[in-house]
């Protein structure tokens, strides 16, 4: 088991399998005692208050609710917009709504989902929606929101195609909700304000426990109306929590001490994508953001040869056995030093036992077949507790 | 007597007020300002002392179950309660609604529990929602607790009409009073009997064993799941857990991610949680004196006490004096708050550890003097009427 970070000298792990792995510092707990003690179930709470105006102002958005966690919000923010089945959900297939928040979208809002493999590239574009919208009123789960995920898997959907697919939605009478657990990410690398994604959007879900750095913590943004029984749903969820205002406090000083620093992490993620794949290791995806998708497949090596030899060095990836691909994740407590050591150890691990790769015409690949995209399945990259 | 009630969120009017005061003192630690707030026991404050400690705890993820300060907090309070395994989550709505879940495991299904229960009337219909169940609310037929009698005369029968009764859950303390093992243990062989599961909404199992002695794994050895909040008299900042058998709570975890309960970096609140249970606990006793010495105090001034008080609570009817005159006195002479509805004169008073003599001294005090002041006579009612409760409780309107 990993050890503990605390203000002893004890080893540090350098978790790369997830930017939820952002821990919070000792200095922040000092500031969490200047935080408000009000109880959060009664909105009696100023800093839980005062995090949630800051939100509903940043993503330009009415108001806002400060939830447990990004399952939490996202579900909550989708049933306040699914009022009454027969419904459905649009999303891409490989969204976290759908494939990571334990069949939440049918357990807390009885829809069904219309999940949507891009048939180009590596989001979902207007005509994939207008293509996949539900409209049977005799027999079928008509779609009622249409979801989006930005990032996903660390890639960007530009915001043209997003005005794109609210046109399409507005065309027929749709919702739009987006998973913005990322979206931090999306703006730091595109420039685009967090308000002006935002006010695309119904309502829109952002977490603050990953790359912005908070201990625990998400954000449901909408309507006023939609917030206010957003606040009823949380406590049904089981998340109406008493004084959270220092969970609250420390969030809004990570996202401004953290966020402003991805810009950096982006340009480590993509020095280390660009050193793996000169020795020969396949990029799955490209590397927009934080995180790399790799495939060692072409030196002949699985991941947890490397893993085992980054252990040493106190990194840690994601290496489920006998896989090839791991999704690597970067995030403002990852440093420069260690981004060098995990370069070196690749650079070693490959040039003691991999086989010789001709790199010369290595690319990332979302491979065109007939006009159909082979995104390739991912499963085996992403942490699961047992890898 | 009590009547049944149907939970009526309509009165909630004091509630502005009560949120302004709460507001306003909301972000200024008690040591500062000598506030007492008696609305709840939720209302325990947070201390300075309090982040130094969490400072102290491990930093791991807790939805991957690595995180060793989540890890001890758990086994801990498992061991507490004379079972293999818990599960640390945000609420009790959540570890109530968990626990349930795990023992309903396909519609037709109900529960019957005691009308007053906390899952019954302020879960916002969590039985319907996350577990498709019916519920059997059942009024104590001695106004206090279910009798193993309330139960059987109650449970749902297997019928091709019927939802039949698959859990029965309990609550102790409820409303401060105390369930007595005696008859705990006659509903267990009942549920037994008829292999019917039981769950405890035990938020303030705590207060049950501090009063009666009865260790916790005695409570706890009863029941299939168990639910005990560490957020209301113990004092930490946020929290409950379920409590159960190994499987149970490896099921409880995987439903708490569906709840989207499955929180990161939560070793900072298990660390504090496991501190509060350690520190809090041996003062429930003095806790449940000083309330008891309220109670004395208030009867003595004429004011009538409606339920047993058996542990932090009292409630209270103030009839004829409006509650708000009370609760006004209260917050301007000695910085008590109390909730009070508009037109109402009955309330809820619960007391916890950061409320101390000089307080309770104080309310006596200030109560006594508005009475005669105000020139109050009181009615005499020498047995305890039927009243309506659910209007005593802190809520929200919209």
């Amino acid at each position: 088991m990993s050890p503990v970070i605390d203000n002893a000298a004890r080893e540090h792990v350098y978790d790369l399998t997830s930017d939820t792995a952002t821990q919070p510092t000792d200095e922040m707990f000092d500031l969490m005692k200047t935080a408000s003690r009000g109880d959060d179930v009664f909105t009696a709470d100023d800093d839980s208050n005062d995090l949630e105006a800051f939100m509903a102002n940043m993503l330009g958005q009415e108001a806002a609710l400060f939830c447990t966690s990004g399952t939490q919000s996202n579900q909550i923010g989708l049933r306040t917009l699914l009022n009454q089945p027969p419904h459905s959900v649009l999303c891409d297939a490989r969204a976290h709504i759908f494939v990571h928040e334990c069949g939440g979208l049918s357990y807390h809002s009885q829809a069904s989902v219309t999940p949507v493999m891009p048939k180009k590239g590596l989001y979902l574009t207007a005509e994939d929606v207008e293509a996949n919208i539900n409209k049977d009123t005799l027999t079928g789960a008509v779609t009622r929101v249409v979801a989006l995920e930005n990032t996903l898997n660390g890639t960007i959907m530009p915001i043209e195609e997003i005005r794109r697919i609210r046109a399409v939605c507005d065309k027929h009478g749709l919702y739009l909700h987006l998973d913005g657990a990322r979206l931090w990410n999306a703006s730091a690398a595109t420039g685009v304000s967090m308000s002006e994604y935002g006010k695309l959007f119904d309502s829109i879900s952002v977490c603050l426990s990953k790359g912005a750095g908070a201990p625990i913590g998400s954000i449901i943004a909408s309507t006023k109306d939609r917030i206010r029984h957003a606040r009823h749903l949380r406590k049904l969820m089981g998340g109406g929590w008493r004084q959270a205002g220092f969970l609250a406090k420390i969030a809004r000083h990570c996202i401004e001490t953290a966020v402003p620093t991805m810009p950096e992490t982006h340009k480590l993620a993509t020095r280390l994508a660009n050193h793996l794949q000169s020795l020969g290791i396949r990029l799955v995806l490209p590397c927009h953001t934080n995180m790399l998708f790799i495939d060692t497949a072409p030196t002949g090596l699985t991941v947890e040869d490397f893993a085992v030899e980054l252990k040493k060095k106190n990194i840690k990836i994601t290496a489920t056995p006998g896989s090839t691909i791991s999704r690597v994740v970067l995030h403002y407590q990852v440093t420069p030093e260690v981004i060098e050591q995990f370069m070196d150890v690749a650079t070693s691990v490959v040039k003691l036992h991999g086989k010789p790769v001709n790199t010369t015409s290595m690319e990332t690949d979302v491979k065109e077949d007939n006009g159909n995209s082979t995104i390739e399945p991912l499963t085996a990259a992403y942490p699961s507790g047992k890898n | 007597m009590l009547r049944s009630t149907s939970h009526n969120l309509k009165n909630g009017i004091a509630y502005c007020s009560m949120v302004l005061n709460r507001r306003c003192l909301a972000t200024v630690t008690p040591s500062k300002l000598g506030f007492y707030d008696m609305t709840s026991d939720t209302a325990t404050e947070v201390t300075d002392d309090m982040f130094d400690i969490m400072r102290s705890a491990s930093r791991k993820d807790d939805v991957f179950g690595n995180d060793p300060s989540v890890n001890e907090l758990e086994h801990y309070v498992a061991k507490l309660f004379g079972h293999e395994a818990s599960l640390f989550c945000a609420s009790g709505t959540m570890t109530n609604q968990l626990g349930l879940r795990a023992l309903l495991t396909q519609p037709p299904h109900s529960v019957l529990c005691d009308a007053q229960s906390h899952i019954n009337l302020y879960e916002c219909g969590g039985l319907a929602y996350h577990s498709q169940a019916s519920v059997t609310a059942v009024t104590a037929t001695n106004g206090v607790y279910l009798t193993a009698d309330d139960v059987d005369a109650n449970r749902v029968l297997e019928d091709v009409h019927n939802a039949s009764t698959k859990v029965i859950a309990l609550e102790n303390t409820l409303n401060g009073a105390i369930m007595p093992m005696e008859e705990m243990q006659r509903i267990h062989t009942l549920a037994r009997n008829e292999n019917i599961k039981l769950h405890l909404d035990g938020a303030r199992i705590w207060n049950a064993s501090q009063a009666t002695g009865i260790p916790l794994a005695d409570y706890g050895q009863l029941f299939d799941t168990v639910s005990v909040c560490v957020s209301k008299g113990i004092g930490a900042p946020i929290g409950s857990l379920i409590i159960g058998s190994k499987e149970m709570i490896r099921k409880a975890r995987h439903l708490r991610k569906l709840m989207g309960g499955g929180w990161r970096q939560a070793g900072l609140l298990a660390k504090i949680a496991q501190h509060c249970i350690d520190t809090v606990i041996p003062t429930m006793p003095e806790t449940h004196r000083l309330t008891k010495k309220l109670a004395t105090g208030l009867e003595g001034s004429g004011i009538r006490i409606l339920l047993p008080v058996d542990t932090n609570m009292i409630f209270i009817d103030t009839a004829p004096l409006p509650m708000q005159e009370l609760a006004d006195a209260l917050q301007k002479k000695r910085n008590i708050l109390i909730s009070a509805e508009d037109n109402g004169t009955i309330t809820r008073l619960v007391l916890h550890h950061q409320i101390d003599e000089s307080a309770v001294e104080g309310f006596v005090q200030v109560a006594s003097d508005l009475i005669k002041e105000k020139g109050i006579s009181f009615p005499t009612t020498p047995s305890r009427p039927k009243v309506d409760v659910s209007k005593a409780y802190p809520s929200i309107q919209h």
